[in-house]
């Protein structure tokens, strides 16, 4: 499923975060947006599942498939959600409910967009299990019970059950270290693929971007500092902002392999 | 490309398959928690107490010693004798019948002023903590002018167009405690209404109203089990105290409060008579509060450690979950039982820490 971001303005308390930024994810396509931390990125992935907290304002457009998000009515937002997008955030430690087995977790997407028995719900929960190189036993396990690894694949497996059309991928490596980063790029960029659904890649780590997208934008202060394909940019900086972001990228990249 | 996760997770599934046959004491979710409750000492004062005012209510409903309207004009405020276990009251009716259909009364009373609390502090809580910030803010104001409003002032206007009623208890105090509850949940449900699983949930198309059944106020569970055990020790006194002054329970009907305030007015002459009620209204409060501290641990993973590994298997979705995962629930909270056990009392803290 594409999404087309045109003229996205996010302002908080009056506070403009997000400017006039124009993106696209085409059909199936792996789509990177990097920048530093406070640049907008998480601003721009809350602006599309409307997740965006009440006093924000949000103007421009941002079509998902054939539907116009911006002024979407909360119902019909929840419906998208879940179902055509899945989101998978950050820290998977946080996102867990601690009082909610796993099983739980990863069934709720198919319970509240699919009237299925709970047989069959059990049974795509553990494919979705199997399919993120998962024991069985870690359905009735609660959140704490896992390693960071382990959380953050329960998280895109709750993402993924539904085999949503659209994921975004908020920063999904960024509290893990650097194998258990490789491992989980790896899976979601297979399983992605696997399932023909486009992506948006959100990360500040340059050398995560390389592997798991073909084409990136570069967020600076809230616009688009720089785009185009990844590894030409990451090769040729064009801008002083993409300059910045990769040569620090090189100096984490080198340690990363010296520690390896 | 996940060798070192494979190898890792496996090891961790051949750990489990192992300890399928272990000797886990299997149980529901209420066992563990009551097993955990009954551990510590005060825990058990509230089960039995607690215990026993269940029975008692329960046995009154079909015998007392003696019928509740059957005087004895040549006995009055007798002490306790054969006949009169516990003495008799100044009409001559046998005070230990009157106390027992009376905890009936009370057992009602407490029942429905903490559901009212509950409910109402719990719609207020969920106002509170609305993504609208309109609505949160108008509730905070809201909920911060209706708790000026004294509870026995509330029951004092209520008994105008009511009379003396279990209705005004019940109203006043599940209004006045409905508040209380708000304002001190809130915090706790605030913490999680903004968290990333709530976020998560949201995500995957859950409406605000499911987030906050579903992920607000389990994660809010142990505030509010305190909070409401506090209430109901509260809703005793409150009766007694409200019954006292007129406005509660009617006369004629028996409640530990009516066989108080009968008989207050005699303490210099007959202590005895307001010594069984006073001393079952105290007993129940100091039981009905020390149950809300012990629920609030033994419903606590990070304290009861056999809570996490027994819950793992009984809270799954569905019936035909529960058997494979409680086959393979993982038992070293008995192993580091017997490990304590083993290396004597210097290890207590650290293995039951790590049991936590």
């Amino acid at each position: 499923m594409s999404v087309e971001i045109r003229g996205l303005n996010v302002a908080i308390g009056g506070k403009t975060i997000v400017r006039d930024v124009d993106l696209n994810v085409g059909d199936g396509e792996r789509v990177g947006l990097v920048g530093s931390s406070g640049s907008g990125k998480s601003m721009i992935s809350r602006s599309i599942m409307g997740l965006l907290p009440a006093n924000a304002h949000v103007s421009g457009s941002i079509r998902v498939g054939d539907r116009q998000v911006v002024g979407m009515r909360d119902a019909e937002l929840a419906d998208l959600r879940g179902r055509y997008m899945g989101m998978v955030f950050q820290n998977p430690a946080a996102s867990l409910n601690p009082v909610t087995t796993v099983a739980r977790q990863i069934a709720l997407p198919l319970r509240l967009h699919y009237d299925l028995t709970k047989t069959e719900r059990l049974d795509r929960v553990r494919a979705m299990i199997a399919k993120v190189g998962l024991p069985d036993d870690v359905l009735g396990k609660y959140p704490h019970q896992l390693s960071g690894g382990q959380q953050q694949r329960v998280g895109i497996a709750t993402a993924l059950i539904t085999s949503p059309r659209f994921i975004i991928a908020d920063e999904p490596t960024t509290a893990l270290d650097s194998i258990v980063q490789r491992q989980i790029v790896d899976l979601l960029v297979s399983l992605v693929d696997d399932a023909g659904a486009s992506m948006l890649f959100i990360t500040h780590d340059f050398a995560v971007l390389a592997h798991a997208t073909t084409r990136c934008y570069v967020l600076d202060g809230g616009r688009i500092a720089d785009s185009g394909d990844t590894a030409a940019l990451l090769d040729h900086p064009s801008t002083t902002q993409t300059d910045r972001l990769v040569s620090a990228a090189r100096t984490l990249s080198l340690v990363e392999s010296g520690e390896a | 490309m996940t060798s070192d996760k494979t190898s890792r997770t496996s090891h961790t599934a051949a750990q489990a398959t192992v300890r399928v046959n272990a000797n886990v004491p299997a149980g529901p979710t209420a066992a563990i928690v009551l097993h955990g409750m009954w551990r510590r000492g005060e825990g058990k004062f509230s089960i039995i107490v607690l215990g026993l005012w269940l029975i008692v209510a329960f046995v009154s409903l079909f015998w007392t010693p003696q019928p509740l309207l059957a005087t004895d004009g040549y006995h009055v405020w007798a002490t306790p004798s054969a006949a009169h276990w516990l003495g008799t009251d100044g009409t001559g009716a046998d005070v230990l019948s009157w106390l027992m259909a009376g905890s009936r009364t009370n057992l009602l009373i407490v029942v429905l002023t903490v559901l009212f609390a509950a409910a109402f502090g719990l719609l207020l809580v969920a106002a509170m903590v609305a993504r609208n910030g309109t609505l949160a803010g108008a509730s905070v104001v809201v909920v911060d002018a209706l708790i000026s409003i004294p509870t026995v002032l509330l029951a004092l206007i209520l008994a105008v167009p009511l009379g003396a009623s279990v209705t005004v208890i019940v109203v006043a105090c599940g209004f006045g405690y409905g508040l209380n509850l708000a304002r001190v949940a809130r915090p706790a449900a605030l913490l999680a209404a903004r968290s990333s699983y709530v976020e998560a949930a949201l995500a995957s198309g859950a409406s605000g109203w499911w987030t906050f059944v579903r992920h607000i106020v389990p994660n809010t569970l142990p505030v509010l089990l305190v909070q409401l055990s506090l209430s109901a020790g509260t809703a005793v006194l409150a009766e007694s105290g409200l019954t006292y002054l007129g406005i509660g329970v009617p006369s004629g009907v028996p409640s530990w409060g009516h066989s108080l305030a009968t008989s207050v007015k005699f303490i210099n002459v007959y202590p005895l008579t307001v010594l069984w009620p006073g001393l079952i209204v105290t007993v129940v409060v100091v039981a009905l509060n020390v149950f809300g501290d012990v629920l609030r641990d033994a419903v606590d993973p990070m304290v009861n450690a056999e809570l996490r590994d027994g819950a793992a298997g009984a809270d799954c979705d569905g019936g035909t979950l529960s058997d494979p995962l409680r086959a393979a629930r993982p038992s070293h909270t008995v192993g580091q039982r017997t490990a304590v056990s083993v290396r004597g009392t210097a290890d207590t803290d650290v293995a039951g820490r790590r049991s936590a």
